[in-house]
């Protein structure tokens, strides 16, 4: 069975001008529980790559910039 | 990151504890404090950081035995009533009497319990007999304290690698685990004289009404493999018919946090305003009450604040707001719900196994072991009952101190090699293929499956079609399940581990030819409580490859409960004539 | 690639070296990644940090040090509670507030008396959770702070030693002008069963503010002053329901039984949560004069009335 590209909005949203990711900054990507975020490799911020969130929110409160925000899952809101 | 890379490789430890969370710490600081000298490895599927179900904290403790505000003995007896009389009262007990010094050194950890004006803690009654509750108001900084104590401590921490089968040795016990990293796919072998397993609750196994896989009421990083890996290993698991379900604020589907709103005087109310819990304290008796009201004309149920003064309504709302389940704000403000004016609908989460709040666990004596020599477990996932965060720093303290000291008399046991390459084989499955069923989709059956056959009320025959539509499900995954990263392998791991707790789920309570525990166990064919067949633990395992359960005498109690205690939640039910 | 499985404990001084970088933003991951290492010679190039000429990384800095304890971090700190940025000193009072180590207490002391009322409200809460004896002076002399907000931190510091000597200062402060410093210092006597307490909490049951009347009666209840009941009795008409609840309940734990007709008015009140801390009183004290009150609410419609109610039935009973 092949596989569709289904789009889904998700929850984190990152600012990219307060991010510091790219001066080697990695704490939401490690505090996660579920592990969701990543760095990208085109413009060194941090992004959702994996929509799978407990809207738990360490990446927000962690975040030193506070260029993290946690929304509430369409589904759920 | 993220994409798939071989590899293996293995290390030794004396004790290693898989899970990073609230007893798992807690286990780890207190090996190495007995022992400095033994090597310790914490193992952690997500980051120690904020891992476990009190990533952001914990706004109380709601079974604080504390001197002068209630005695172990008289827990330990509102344990075993709340249990429906399903107890080994030893490691309650032991919980009882220890949890209070437990207190005092997280407080020395820096977590802050709330304190009166002269420094005394708080304790609040919210309960009819004892005093249990202790608010924690600034309660988000509790994982940052333990991970400084396991730095300074010196605990060998790896994050970001997923056990996935525990290794025994040929006289059984136990020899250490195979994990894999979620980024890489990289395996790990750790060889261990003793093992604790702190890998919390079966969260992912029902479905949130919401329909998002991981809108779960627990952390959705608990999936349940410890209850699975400890089944392939062979330990006993106990009443696992003893589902957790638990009242929670609809949608957001987390907790609505009676205890913190209790001593203010906040309630759970029907939609005529009116309270309709008549249990006194936490137990699947009091679920069944949430249940009948909600599926009642006086339905939904809501938390009502709004009685209370503004200032009042609003503390509570700040307090809720910032601790444990922080967004919940984030929730109402779209909704434009607010604590002092309106009532908060609440709901009833989707099941899982959780002993924290139920008493769904591996089987434990008072000092963790289970019955794998050399393997313990505790928190959420061993089967002390009720056991709530401060049960899990408590029994994983013992579980620390008691494998450090195992660890210190045996040597190595030396597993299977061969087992080490069929375990690599079977993770490693889903990612051979070309194409096939990704891990959400196999998951999402498994827990549609499991609201529609297996969520209370019981029914024997719809139980029995869910079994053979799992074993279909089973067939899929193991043929056409497909992982394209190292993170969609994560998934299909723990989807494995989902399924193996379901058909754990509906084949104990297909055993238990009863009612028990309220709405956890309510099987609408054997309505009634039958005392004389079923006063005993069922206890699941494997036995040559299958599934089996057998009865198994609850210890003789330490604390005699009288006659007319022993029905006193039913008996609370005073129901009014009118 | 060989797999490092562990998170190392990495060198201090490497990791120090990020904090000479140009770039500020390098220079705060440095401050966090020293910070994780939780070890005692961090401490020393985060206090560094709190001098950066970046508020960035001072604020970085400042929320660092509250994983440290000791006298070092507390100099430190204390530095940080003196910045210039708002948000910088916001962040090291609160680290302030995290510390346990009573040893700490030597280098926080001297700032009580600074000038900024922010910088001594800082200190005083930092000092309260490490009870240290020395604090005790400082922590009377603020009792007279100019500033409320001092002063409630001041109770903090003086009522969590608990010194017979403080109590005339923190009685004075239950006739502050802010409310929040009368309704802090009634809950600090707590721990005295002086006459003096007495009267001064019977006074505070008829503050203007209601949160000072409820904690005045809940603490007069679980201090046990027996001649607080006639005040106690007279609380039962306030205007806040809260408040009456609390006088309620301190009734029930004095045992006084001449409230009980009083007491009895409050089982007709609309908020369940009132019936049933009056059924609950009247269980405690255990008067049959209660009876024909009590079996009048057996099948009240809220179950939690219905408990206590059927709980002192049985008390008066036995």
């Amino acid at each position: 069975m092949p596989l569709a590209n289904t789009a889904t909005s998700v929850p984190v949203v990152v600012d990219e001008d307060k991010c510091i990711a790219d001066k080697g900054c990695t704490v939401c990507v490690d505090v996660c529980p579920l592990d969701v975020l990543r760095i990208s490799d085109l413009t060194g911020k941090a992004y959702m790559k994996y929509d799978e969130c407990w809207y738990c929110m360490p990446c927000e409160a962690d975040c030193p910039t506070g260029a993290v925000t946690v929304n509430i899952p369409y589904l759920l809101k | 990151m993220d994409d798939i890379r071989s590899g293996l490789s293995e290390v030794e430890c004396d004790v290693l504890i898989i899970g990073g969370g609230t007893a798992g710490p807690m286990a780890a600081y207190k090996a190495r404090k007995k022992n400095p000298d033994a090597t310790v490895i914490l193992l952690e599927k997500a980051n120690v950081k904020r891992s476990g179900a009190i990533s952001m904290g914990m706004d109380g403790l709601n079974n604080a035995v504390i001197p002068g505000h209630s005695t172990p003995e008289q827990y330990t007896k509102e344990i075993t009533i709340a249990n429906d009389g399903i107890c080994d009262q030893a490691a309650v007990y032991k919980y009882a009497q220890n949890c209070y010094g437990i207190i005092q050194e997280l407080d020395q950890f820096g977590i802050r319990f709330q304190k009166d004006e002269n420094g005394e803690y708080d304790v609040k009654k919210v309960h009819h007999m004892g005093a249990y509750v202790l608010p924690m108001p600034n309660g988000e900084t509790v994982k940052k304290a333990l991970y400084r104590q396991l730095r300074r401590m010196r605990v060998l921490i790896s994050n970001r690698f997923m056990a996935t089968r525990l290794l025994t040795g040929k006289s059984g016990r136990a020899a250490g685990a195979i994990a894999v990293n979620t980024r890489s796919g990289e395996f790990l072998v750790i060889k261990a004289k003793a093992v604790i397993m702190c890998m919390g609750a079966a969260g992912r196994l029902g479905l949130p009404t919401s329909g998002y896989l991981f809108g779960t009421y627990e952390n959705a990083a608990n999936s349940g493999e410890g209850y699975a890996m400890a089944y392939h290993a062979g330990a006993k698991l106990a009443n696992l018919e003893c589902f957790q379900i638990n009242p929670l604020i609809k949608d957001y589907n987390g907790p609505a946090c009676a205890y913190v709103a209790g001593p203010f005087g906040g309630y759970t109310a029907n939609s005529q305003n009116e309270r309709f819990i008549e249990c006194d304290y936490w137990s699947g008796q009091m679920m069944q009450e949430f249940y009948n009201e909600l599926t009642s004309g006086k339905g939904p149920v809501y938390l009502k604040l709004n009685h209370l003064h503004e200032d009042t309504a609003n503390h509570i709302e700040q307090i809720l707001h910032t601790v444990e389940r922080p967004t919940r704000g984030r929730f109402h403000d779209g909704r434009g719900t607010r604590y002092a004016r309106d009532m908060i609908e609440m709901h009833i989460s989707e099941i899982g196994f959780c002993s924290g709040h139920s008493a769904s666990g591996v089987y434990v004596d008072e000092f963790a072991r289970t019955t794998i020599p050399g393997l313990y477990a505790a928190g959420d996932m061993a089967s002390v009952p009720h056991n709530y965060m401060l049960g899990a720093f408590t029994n994983g303290a013992v579980a620390g101190e008691d494998a450090i000291d195992f660890a210190a008399q045996v040597d190595f046991e030396d597993y299977d090699g061969e087992a080490i390459a069929a375990e690599q084989e079977r993770v490693l499955a889903p990612t051979r293929r070309e194409d096939g069923i990704p891990p959400n989709q196999i998951e999402y059956k498994i827990r549609r499956l499991v609201n529609d056959y297996l969520q209370p009320p019981k029914v024997t025959k719809k139980y029995e079609i869910c079994q053979s539509r799992l074993a279909e499900v089973r067939e899929d995954m193991q043929n056409a399940m497909i992982a394209r990263d190292a993170h969609e392998l994560m998934r299909a791991t723990e989807v494995a581990s989902i399924l193996d707790c379901a058909d754990m789920a509906a084949f104990a309570s297909l055993f238990r030819q009863e009612s028990r525990w309220g709405l956890y166990h309510w099987r609408v064919d054997h309505p009634e409580r039958n005392e004389e067949q079923w006063k005993c633990h069922v206890l699941l395992s494997k036995q040559d490859g299958a599934m089996a359960c057998e009865k198994h005498p609850i210890q003789p109690y330490i604390i005699p409960i009288a006659d007319d205690e022993k029905d006193a939640y039913y008996n609370q039910r005073i129901q009014a004539q009118a | 690639m060989v797999l490092q499985p562990f998170e190392d404990f990495s060198d201090v001084e490497d990791l120090a070296a990020g904090l000479a970088d140009n770039d500020p933003a390098v220079r705060r991951v440095a401050v966090m990644e020293l910070a994780d290492t939780a070890a005692p010679e961090a401490i020393e190039y985060i206090g560094s940090a709190l001098r950066d000429e970046s508020a960035e990384v001072r604020l970085q800095a400042a929320i660092a040090l509250g994983e440290f304890d000791g006298p070092e971090a507390a100099a430190a700190l204390g530095l940080g509670l003196q910045d210039g940025d708002q948000r910088v000193a916001q962040a090291a009072a609160d680290s302030l507030a995290e510390l346990k180590d009573p040893q700490a207490a030597t280098q926080i002391l001297p700032l009580t008396r600074h000038d900024s009322a922010f910088v001594r409200a800082g200190a005083l809460r930092g000092l309260k959770e490490l009870r240290s004896p020395n604090a005790l002076t400082c922590g009377l002399k603020a009792l007279g702070d100019p500033e409320p907000g001092v002063r409630v931190q001041a109770i903090g510091v003086v009522g969590y030693l608990k010194p017979d000597e403080a109590l005339p200062a923190l009685i004075g402060c239950c006739r502050d002008i802010s409310a929040e410093v009368r309704r802090t210092a009634v809950g600090a006597l707590a721990f005295s069963a002086s006459p003096h307490v007495a009267d001064a909490l019977v006074g505070a049951l008829r503050d203007e503010d209601w949160a000072v009347r409820e904690t005045a009666a809940e603490v007069l209840g679980r201090s046990g002053f027996r001649k607080a009941a006639d005040p106690l009795m007279a609380l039962l008409d306030d205007s806040y329901w809260q408040v009456r609840l609390k006088a309620v309940r301190s009734l029930g734990q004095l045992k006084a039984v001449k409230a009980v007709h009083v007491i009895a008015a409050a089982l007709d009140h609309q908020i369940g949560n009132l019936r049933k801390e009056a059924a609950a009183a009247l269980g405690e004290i255990a008067d049959s004069a209660a009876l024909v009150y009590l079996e009048k609410l057996v099948d009240d419609p809220d179950p939690e009335v219905r408990k206590n109610v059927r709980w002192a039935l049985s008390r008066i009973a036995g």
